[in-house]
C-alpha cells in the first residue's frame, strides 16, 4: 500500500472533514482562477482594443468621450458629429504627421431592412486611413471595394454565404477579424464611399433613411510626427481648435481601465480576505483531525512509522484533497467564464476576452498552485506537530 | 535482549508538579521469556513497556536492545527496530479504520524499507486464519466485535515475525470467555513462535504458568526484577 492509497483510504473514510478542505481549496481555486480570468481578460481586450486603433490621437467632439468609449469598447451604437473642416485644421497643427475622418453610424434596431439590429458601423476614408489598413491588409491586401465589409469576430453572414442586409444594402461581408472582446467584434468596418452608398439605397428602400449629415465626420485619428510629445500635441488641439477633445490612446477607454482598477481593488480585497481565512480553516480542520486521530497515528508510529512517514501521510492526504477540490475549482471557474461571459461583461461593463489556450493552460496551472499550496501550507504545521509527538502520549487518552 | 538500567520517567503536568511514572527500575527480558508485569493501576506498569519498546524517551537510565542503546538510534533506526523486531498489541482499539482487516494486518510490512509484496499478503492471509478470522478479510473493523479486532491486532503484531511481543492489557475490553481464548492464543503463539513476550496486567489470574511475574507499585519494581 503506498502513501497515496493511504491517503485516498483516510479521506474515503473522512467524509466531513474531507468534503471541508475540498470545499476550501475549490473556493480558493475557482475565485482567483474566475478573477485572473477575468481581469486579465479585460486588460488584453483593451490593450487590444487600443492597438487596432492604431492611432496616437483621437479626436471626438466635445462631450463625445464617453460615447465613443462606449461604442468601441462594447458596441453600442453612437452618433456625433464635428464639421469635416476640422480634419483639414487638425492637420495644419505642427507635430501632425496624418489624420483621417471616420464616420460612426449604426443599424436599425428590429427592422427588416437590418439583418443585425443596431450593429456599429465605422466608415473610414481609405485615401487618408493609416489605422484600419494595417491590420486590413492581413485579411485583404486589395482593401475594401465598393459594397463590402468586414467585420469584427462576432459578425456573420445572414443573406446567402457572404451577404448582410444593412438599410436594404445588400454588403457584402469579405471576412472577419480576430476577436479582440470589445465592441469592435460586433461591428463592420466599410468605406465611407460604401457608407454613402447605403444611405442612398436606404433613401428608397429602407424603413427608415441612413442619415450622414454632409460635410460632417464623427471622429478624427491622428498620427504624431516622430518624436513628438503626445501629450503637448493634444493640449495645442485642445487650445487650438475649439468644440473638439484630444483622447491620447493611452488615455483611452480611461473609465474602462479605473473600472478594472476598482475591480482588480475588490479582487485583491477580497482575495486578501479569503486565502488566510481558507488557511486557518484548513489549518484548523487538520488540527482537530490530528487530534482526533492522534491515537491512530500513535500506532502507526508504534508499528514502525517514522515521523517522516506519518507527516507525509498527513500532507498526501491534504494534497490529494486539495487537488481535488481545487480541479473542481478550476473547472468551474473556466465553466463560468465561458458560459456567463456575456453576462459578465455587460454587468461589469468592462471588455472581455477569452484567453488563449496557452494562456488558459497557464492560469489554470497557478491557479491549481495556488490552491495546492494553501492546503499543503495550512496542513504542515499540524502535520509536523502530531508526528513530533511521543507515540506513548499520542497513543494515551 | 532488553535491558532497562535504572530507567525513570517523570511527567510534567504543570509548573512545578512532575509525576514520576517509573523510578530508578532496572529489567532484562531475554530472547524467548515470557514476562508478566503486574501491579495495581498507576503502578507504572504501561509506562515500562513503552519505555522497553522505545515508545517513549526515559528521563533518566538506559534501554538497550541486544546491546544497543535505543535513544542513540535515529528515529528511522527506531522505527525499523519496532517495525522489524517487536510486535504490539494495546488494550484500545488500534486497528486502523479505513482500512480492511486484511489491509491492517499487513500495513506494518508497507512501512518497512523493502515495502510489501505478495509474501506479506499471503502471510496476513495465514496468520488471519490461524486467529480465526478467515472470513474477514474483506471486513472493516467497525463490522467486528471486540474480541475479533483483538485477534486482528495480533495476527498484525506477528506480521513481521518479531522476536518479541509486548501486549498492554490486551483482554481489558473483552468478556470473559474471549479473555480466555486470546490468552490462549498468546501461549500458544508464545510456545510455537519461540517469541519473547511481555505481558503487562492487573489480573493475576492471565499470569500463564511458566511466566516470570514481575510486580510494580508506585513506579518501581517490588519482585520479580532478576530473571
Amino acid at each position: 500500500m503506498t502513501l497515496l492509497q493511504l491517503a485516498w483510504k483516510n479521506i474515503s473514510g473522512n467524509g466531513l472533514r474531507s468534503w471541508v478542505v475540498a470545499l476550501c481549496a475549490l473556493l480558493v481555486a475557482a475565485f482567483a482562477l474566475f478573477a485572473t480570468l477575468l481581469l486579465r481578460g479585460a486588460a488584453t481586450s483593451l490593450e487590444l482594443a487600443a492597438d487596432r486603433l492604431g492611432a496616437d490621437i483621437v479626436v471626438v467632439p466635445e462631450g463625445a468621450q464617453a460615447d465613443i468609449e462606449g461604442a468601441l469598447l462594447m458596441g453600442a451604437p453612437a452618433h456625433f458629429w464635428m464639421p469635416e473642416e476640422t480634419v483639414r485644421a487638425l492637420g495644419a497643427i505642427p507635430g501632425v504627421e496624418a489624420v483621417s475622418p471616420q464616420v460612426y453610424l449604426s443599424t436599425l434596431l428590429n427592422a427588416s431592412c437590418c439583418s443585425v439590429s443596431e450593429m456599429f458601423m465605422i466608415a473610414y476614408d481609405p485615401a487618408t486611413d493609416f489605422t484600419v489598413r494595417p491590420w486590413l491588409q492581413k485579411r485583404l491586401p486589395e482593401g475594401l471595394g465598393l459594397g463590402e465589409v468586414i467585420g469584427g469576430d462576432y459578425i456573420f453572414a445572414t443573406e446567402g454565404e457572404d451577404g448582410i442586409l444593412v438599410y436594404s444594402a445588400l454588403l457584402k461581408l469579405k471576412g472577419n477579424l480576430e476577436p479582440t472582446g470589445t465592441g469592435l467584434d460586433q461591428s463592420v468596418f466599410l468605406t465611407l464611399e460604401t457608407a454613402r452608398e447605403v444611405a442612398r439605397i436606404s433613401e428608397e428602400y429602407a424603413e427608415e433613411p441612413l442619415i450622414i449629415p454632409p460635410d460632417q465626420v464623427s471622429a478624427v485619428l491622428l498620427r504624431s510626427g516622430p518624436g513628438v510629445s503626445t501629450e503637448e500635441l493634444a493640449v495645442e488641439i485642445y487650445r487650438s481648435v475649439p468644440g473638439v477633445y484630444p483622447i491620447q490612446s493611452d488615455n483611452l477607454f480611461s473609465s474602462s481601465r479605473t473600472q478594472l482598477r476598482s475591480l482588480l481593488n475588490t479582487v485583491v480585497v477580497v482575495m486578501a480576505l479569503i486565502w488566510p481565512l481558507a488557511i486557518v480553516l484548513i489549518g484548523m480542520v487538520y488540527l482537530m483531525a490530528a487530534n482526533e486521530r492522534r491515537r491512530e497515528l500513535g500506532v502507526m508510529r508504534a508499528l514502525g512509522a517514522t515521523r517522516r512517514y506519518v507527516s507525509r501521510s498527513l500532507l498526501a492526504e491534504a494534497s490529494l484533497l486539495a487537488f481535488c477540490g481545487a480541479s473542481t475549482g478550476v473547472f468551474l471557474a473556466v465553466l463560468a467564464i465561458y458560459l456567463f461571459r456575456r453576462l459578465i461583461v455587460s454587468s461589469l461593463g468592462v471588455p472581455f476576452l477569452l484567453p488563449s489556450p496557452g494562456s488558459l493552460i497557464l492560469q489554470v496551472g497557478i491557479g491549481l498552485l495556488l490552491a495546492m499550496g494553501s492546503v499543503f501550507l495550512a496542513a504542515l504545521l499540524p502535520a509536523v506537530r502530531i508526528s513530533r509527538q511521543d507515540p506513548a502520549v499520542a497513543m494515551r487518552e | 535482549m532488553i535491558r532497562l538500567e535504572n530507567v525513570s520517567k517523570s511527567y510534567r503536568l504543570g509548573k512545578g508538579n512532575d509525576v514520576h511514572a517509573v523510578s530508578d527500575v532496572s529489567l532484562e527480558i531475554g530472547a524467548g521469556e515470557s514476562v508478566a508485569l503486574v501491579g495495581r493501576s498507576g503502578s507504572g506498569k504501561t509506562t515500562l513497556l513503552n519505555l522497553a519498546a522505545g515508545l517513549t524517551r526515559p528521563t533518566a537510565g538506559r534501554v538497550t536492545f541486544d546491546g544497543v542503546e535505543l535513544w542513540k538510534l535515529s528515529d528511522a533506526e527506531q522505527s525499523h527496530l519496532r517495525n522489524q523486531r517487536i510486535g504490539f498489541v494495546f488494550q484500545f482499539p488500534s486497528l486502523l479504520p479505513t482500512l480492511t482487516v486484511l489491509e491492517n494486518v499487513f500495513f506494518p510490512t508497507t512501512l518497512g524499507a523493502n515495502g510489501h509484496g505478495v509474501d506479506a499478503m499471503g502471510r496476513a492471509k495465514e496468520l488471519l486464519g490461524r486467529v480465526g478470522l478467515a472470513d474477514k478479510l474483506a471486513a472493516y473493523p467497525r463490522q467486528l466485535s471486540a474480541g475479533q479486532q483483538q485477534r486482528v491486532v495480533i495476527a498484525r503484531s506477528l506480521i513481521n515475525r518479531p522476536e518479541v511481543l509486548m501486549a498492554d492489557e490486551p483482554t481489558s475490553n473483552l468478556d470473559e470467555r474471549t479473555e480466555t481464548e486470546i490468552m490462549e492464543l498468546f501461549h500458544d503463539l508464545h510456545i510455537s513462535l519461540g517469541l519473547a513476550f511481555l505481558l503487562v496486567t492487573h489480573t493475576r489470574q492471565l499470569v500463564s504458568p511458566g511466566m516470570r511475574t514481575v510486580e510494580m507499585a508506585a513506579g518501581r519494581i517490588v519482585s520479580g526484577a532478576a530473571g
